[in-house]
């Protein structure tokens, strides 16, 4: 299935993900060699199937009460930011 | 003086050290120096943990010295993926993005292993994000296969699979999507479990694919693989797909012989692999149908008839909920950040340059597949497919009670040799993929060797659940073969590194 780079670019801007336009051509030929191989999933009837989005389906999900519970890492999990400004992420202005 | 400490089982360390005949700090030590002769060559760890397993070991030592009761991994050596977190331990999971990355809390497999008074030694080598199936797509390193230095190990966890395999570490983790256990594990002749999906937590595991990935053991016997599991399996609150079900496994029940066991044989997923199906692998699989007769199971044919397709839905599925995870990594919270003056440009600089080729590719085909007006022809396809996926498993399952199947078409294959071409790479996994779709344990074990030396695994698919039944089936091959007692000679002291 051909794939066009301006498909690539569409999809890598949905997934915020910066493609040299040097390697625009081969991820579209990688991807339409994927996606001609996927094809086959369209010979199956799957009518009245029911999707499954997860194999634990028809359990009962295990939940856990929603309460406030003591975190010692806060100032780990800051620290791993690439720029903070005291108890805040950084990021560049948005507005 | 019996077996060097490395070549010990986990089983008996751990006995060795509850009993006090051998001493943590002792075994600790032995499985360490062997790293440090062995990994520069293999390139099996990203991160070693030598100073805080002895630390580890000598804590459990004199815990019990003061007449403590010890767990039942006491003393013993667990290497980990890098994809799996352990609080304050640099965690990269292959790839650049997450560079100097220090996790703030351990995963729920860490706090069973500690709590087993097993000892993490280190960090191992995966593809990145777990994508791959030779350990070549990690940002960092290669690594190789230690039955022949110019193979891969698989992948993704083959950093995992090849130190266990070298006597480096008696037991480790990984993690498994689509067979990122039991590929590794069958090309570097070791056990791999992929548990059911639920059976062990997944807090802490750096996410994938969620509705696939499972933590799994590697081992050198049924034995250990159980022991492993034992101690990881079980309901954690922090995972909601996690279940109670997962019990820990009776070593006893292992040891029963296989009188009334019905093995399902699904012959015509062979087909699948066609011509790419080695000679030495059909050899291999045929030759355990009979020994499992001759052992007192009966053989029933059973049938997997989409089994076919589940490369393609496993190829929508996978990278669709991989494209969803992986959007975390935007350069804010943690990790490698490329600076530029606007937030889009940062997030989109970052993930450029933090990615490598294979995680971009299925993040693109996983947001194509999400994409309006796509999402019913893929995604919601794929997933249909999968409903019949699983139930040729359930249905082939009520006809026996495990299945035998090849794990890989081929033994391992050279370094770089499909590193370039993606598709062909994802054909190799047509016998792992199946069991990871449909959610069901399996286990890949060693069977036999190749003319060339190679490792060849095969694999058993059980019910939900009922991982017992898989390991007594393979434990009882380990009974009659000595496949998995061999050792690969790089891991014996006076081999020199040779090859």
């Amino acid at each position: 299935m051909p794939i066009d780079v301006s498909v690539v670019r569409k999809v890598a801007a949905l997934a915020r993900l910066r493609i040299e336009p040097s390697e625009e051509e081969r991820y579209a030929r990688e991807l339409g060699g994927i996606l001609g191989f996927v094809e086959q999933l369209q010979a199956l009837d799957v009518a009245g199937i029911e999707p499954t989005s997860q194999v634990t389906e028809g359990a009962r999900p295990a939940l856990r009460p929603d309460e406030v519970r003591a975190c010692d890492a806060r100032e780990e999990a800051l620290a791993a930011a690439p720029e903070r400004d005291g108890d805040y992420f950084k990021v560049p202005q948005v507005v | 003086m019996s077996a060097p400490v490395i070549q010990e089982s986990a089983e008996a360390l751990a006995r060795a050290v509850a009993t006090g005949d051998r001493s943590a700090t002792e075994v600790t030590g032995a499985f360490l120096a062997q790293a440090d002769r062995t990994a520069p060559q293999l390139g099996t760890y990203l991160h070693r943990m030598a100073e805080s397993a002895l630390r580890d070991a000598e804590a459990i030592d004199r815990r019990r010295a003061k007449g403590e009761r010890l767990g039942p991994l006491a003393g013993v050596p667990v290497a980990l993926k890098d994809n799996i977190c352990v609080r304050g331990v640099p965690t990269t999971c292959g790839s650049k993005i997450l560079e100097g990355y220090r996790p703030p809390y351990d995963a729920h497999v860490v706090e069973r292993l500690r709590a087993a008074d097993a000892v993490i030694v280190g960090k191992t080598n995966c593809d990145e994000f777990a994508m791959g199936s030779s350990t070549e797509n990690s940002a960092y390193q290669v690594t190789r296969n230690p039955w022949n230095l110019d193979c891969v190990p698989g992948g993704s966890s083959g950093g995992s699979a090849a130190t266990v395999a070298a006597l480096e570490a008696p037991l480790s983790l990984g993690s498994d999507t689509g067979g990122s256990v039991r590929q590794p594990a069958a090309f570097c002749g070791v056990y791999g479990l992929k548990p059911t999906y639920g059976a062990v937590s997944r807090y802490g595991l750096v996410a994938f694919a969620s509705s696939l990935d499972q933590i799994g053991p590697f081992a050198r016997s049924a034995r250990d693989t159980a022991l492993l599991q034992s101690a990881i399996c079980g309901r954690d609150s922090r995972d909601t797909t996690s279940r109670a079900d997962a019990r820990p496994i009776s070593l006893d029940t292992l040891e029963r012989d296989l009188t009334g066991l019905r093995l399902g044989v699904p012959r015509a997923i062979l087909d699948e692999a066609g011509e790419g199906l080695a000679p030495s692998i059909r050899a291999t699989f045929e030759s355990a149908i009979s020994a499992y007769e001759r052992a007192g199971a009966s053989i029933v044919d059973v049938s997997l008839p989409h089994a076919r397709y589940a490369i393609a839905t496993y190829y929508l599925i996978a990278p669709a909920e991989a494209s969803s995870n992986l959007a975390r990594y935007d350069g804010v919270r943690y990790g490698v950040r490329r600076s530029e003056s606007d937030l889009r440009g940062m997030y989109e600089a970052t993930r450029g340059a933090g990615f490598g080729r294979e995680v971009k590719r299925r993040i693109l085909l996983g947001t194509y597949a999400l994409s309006a007006g796509y999402y019913d022809a893929y995604y919601l396809r794929a997933q249909k497919v999968r409903t019949l996926i699983r139930k040729d498993f359930l249905d082939a399952l009520a006809l026996s009670d495990a299945l035998l199947l090849p794990i890989t078409p081929t033994p391992a294959f050279k370094i770089a040799e499909k590193s370039d071409d993606p598709l062909a790479m994802y054909l190799s996994d047509i016998f792992s993929i199946p069991a990871s779709l449909a959610g069901v344990p399996a286990l890949s074990f060693p069977a036999s060797f190749d003319a060339a030396g190679l490792p060849i695994g095969l694999q058993l698919v059980g019910r939900p659940f009922e991982e017992e039944t898989m390991l007594r089936v393979a434990r009882a091959y380990e009974n009659e073969h000595d496949a998995a007692s061999r050792v690969p000679a790089i891991a014996l002291a006076d081999a020199g590194g040779a090859r």
